[in-house]
């Protein structure tokens, strides 16, 4: 049975990875059969120069999801490096490096240090960023999306993956401006804005006020969305979105997805990515399918 | 460690109080690794999504089985309160920092506590009792209702001081009426505190002022509890740390509160 996919030049055993910002810097769990069997990890987004995060709270439980505003809080490329990076490798699972910079220069500056790194698989930029000189994210202008990537690639030997924000009128147009920058892949979706409001005291129930909508959810509203862009662009998708069980993740992989990444899932069920990886293989052996490429994009109309 | 999430049979859950409860499983894995002021991350509804996260609990008690201790406050502890000897539970376990054993010259160990956070202290009573300590429980709540697991702490040979808002049983008054029973000695007392946020200032103050040490078991809703999501931190003198993964336990003058 072949469930092997390729992003770039790379080849991943399996298409199960996690999201961004659900699989933490907790090496004390590193050695968990949860964490070996995994297609890649990504671990939470690095910036240019350390963040504290946001001032709590920064969570705020809703009906089959959760809202954030954790802030990337992140030791900075250079920290990430000296300290996180060893014990990741030391997974011997592939990692995908996701990178925010607030700037293009610090884009840059992220990049150039990774360059110098060996065992690292390919780079996402999560471009929920400031566009500067706009009041929108690069991930909400495809002008800026197409540049940045542009940049991106040019500076690098690692597959480029482009994570979009759901947030945007039509994110198919996004994911083609990714596309026409040289992006390896995208990865959709990052979370939805949203927020809850504590009536009694009429204030915010989120520290940073907005958060970011995750979990089951948002996984309808997701999936359209993979299939939108599967439906426009050519290069492969990460889909991600409410993902917690192999009929999920299934779901996501018909509609055009050729990784799925399970996010909020994991802080429910710590084992949801390798029962989802275990759930595919059953769906593969009960229905006779010996290649994952027959299941990616077989949506039928 | 290699595995962390395990299901695990009820042996009891049961209704101690008008607020408490116990719930009792089979875990002797569990039990033997788990420490002190450690604690589990269980999911109540484990066939569904409502409520979504799971919800920790400290371990009160660790021998043959484990126990935890909890009031029902939401919609989690309530699902938590239907299961039945002989079910199953879904958990996630042994999590987080455990308390600091006390240091050498320590003479008089001082445990203080309000409402459900007594959990953590029983099993650390467990621990330090039979040892060269002093030990001494300060319990505060709001009537006698809250004033349960006494006998299990005086079976450790815990020296207990109640106090409640309404005077319904000990002294009336907050848990810091009591402060009074602490030898103000810095090297030979040590606080272990796990309680209200105002009642854990209120201790820290109090340690603050007489040059008191102690470690502290902090509270925080958490989605993960495995340090991923870093979505339970707390504000500490050495800046945001998880409660779950950096704590719960905390030094005392570390936490800001």
């Amino acid at each position: 049975m072949n469930l092997s996919v390729k992003i770039g030049h790379v080849t991943f055993k399996n298409p199960v990875t996690v999201a961004s910002g659900t699989f933490g810097h907790a090496e004390r769990y590193y050695n968990l059969e949860e964490v070996k069997r995994l297609g890649a990890i990504v671990p939470k987004t690095v910036t240019f120069h350390p963040q504290v995060g946001n001032a709590p709270v920064r969570i705020f439980e809703t009906p089959s999801g959760m809202i954030n505003a954790i802030g990337i809080e992140n030791p900075g490329i250079d920290g990430f490096i000296a300290q996180k990076l060893p014990a990741l490798k030391k997974t011997g699972v592939p990692l995908i490096i996701s990178i925010l910079g607030h700037s293009e220069e610090q884009f840059t500056g992220i990049i150039e240090r990774l360059n110098a790194q060996d065992g690292i698989a390919a780079v996402e930029l999560n471009l929920s960023c400031p566009n500067l000189n706009h009041k929108v994210l690069v991930a909400q202008d495809p002008v800026a999306t197409t540049r940045l990537v542009k940049k991106m690639k040019s500076l690098t030997k690692f597959p480029i993956i482009a994570k979009l924000s759901p947030n945007v009128t039509d994110i198919a147009e996004i994911a083609q401006a990714a596309e026409d920058g040289g992006a390896d892949a995208v990865s959709l979706v990052n979370t939805f804005s949203a927020m809850a409001i504590d009536i009694k005291t009429r204030k915010s129930r989120i520290g940073n006020f907005t958060g970011g909508l995750s979990g089951p959810a948002i996984r309808p509203i997701a999936l359209y969305m993979v299939q939108k862009v599967a439906a426009e662009v050519k290069i492969p998708i990460i889909g991600m979105g409410g993902i917690m069980t192999a009929g999920d993740a299934l779901e996501f992989l018909i509609a055009g997805a050729s990784m799925i990444a399970v996010g909020t899932g994991n802080f429910i069920n710590p084992r949801a990515p390798i029962d989802v990886l275990e759930g595919i293989e059953s769906f593969m052996n009960e229905h006779k399918i010996s290649d994952i490429r027959e299941i990616i994009k077989s949506l039928k109309k | 460690m290699e595995k962390i999430q395990n299901t695990y049979k009820i042996l009891a859950n049961e209704k101690l109080s008008p607020y408490y409860w116990r719930l009792v499983f089979d875990a002797p894995d569990l039990a033997r690794e788990v420490q002190p002021g450690q604690f589990v991350h269980i999911r109540t509804d484990e066939q569904g999504l409502q409520p979504f996260f799971r919800r920790p609990f400290s371990v009160y008690r660790a021998q043959q089985y484990v126990e935890i201790f909890y009031d029902v406050v939401g919609q989690g502890t309530r699902l938590l309160s239907l299961k039945k000897k002989g079910d199953t539970l879904d958990v996630l376990g042994p999590l987080g920092v455990p308390f600091k054993m006390p240091p050498e010259a320590t003479k008089q160990v001082i445990m203080i506590a309000g409402g459900i956070g007594i959990a953590p202290m029983l099993i650390l009573s467990d621990v330090l009792k039979n040892k060269k300590y002093e030990l001494v429980l300060l319990f505060g709540g709001r009537d006698r209702g809250y004033v349960y697991p006494m006998q299990e702490f005086k079976d450790n040979g815990v020296k207990v001081h109640i106090a409640t808002d309404d005077g319904s049983a000990g002294v009336k008054g907050r848990v810091s009426v009591l402060f009074d029973t602490i030898e103000k000695n810095p090297s030979r007392t040590f606080i272990y505190t796990c309680g209200p946020n105002p009642m854990m200032k209120a201790v820290q103050a109090f340690a603050g002022e007489h040059h008191l040490s102690g470690q502290a078991a902090c509270e925080e809703i958490m989605a993960c509890a495995l340090g991923a999501c870093l979505g339970c931190s707390i504000e500490t003198k050495s800046g945001f740390k998880t409660v779950c993964y950096d704590g719960p336990v905390f030094g005392l003058d570390e936490i800001i509160i």
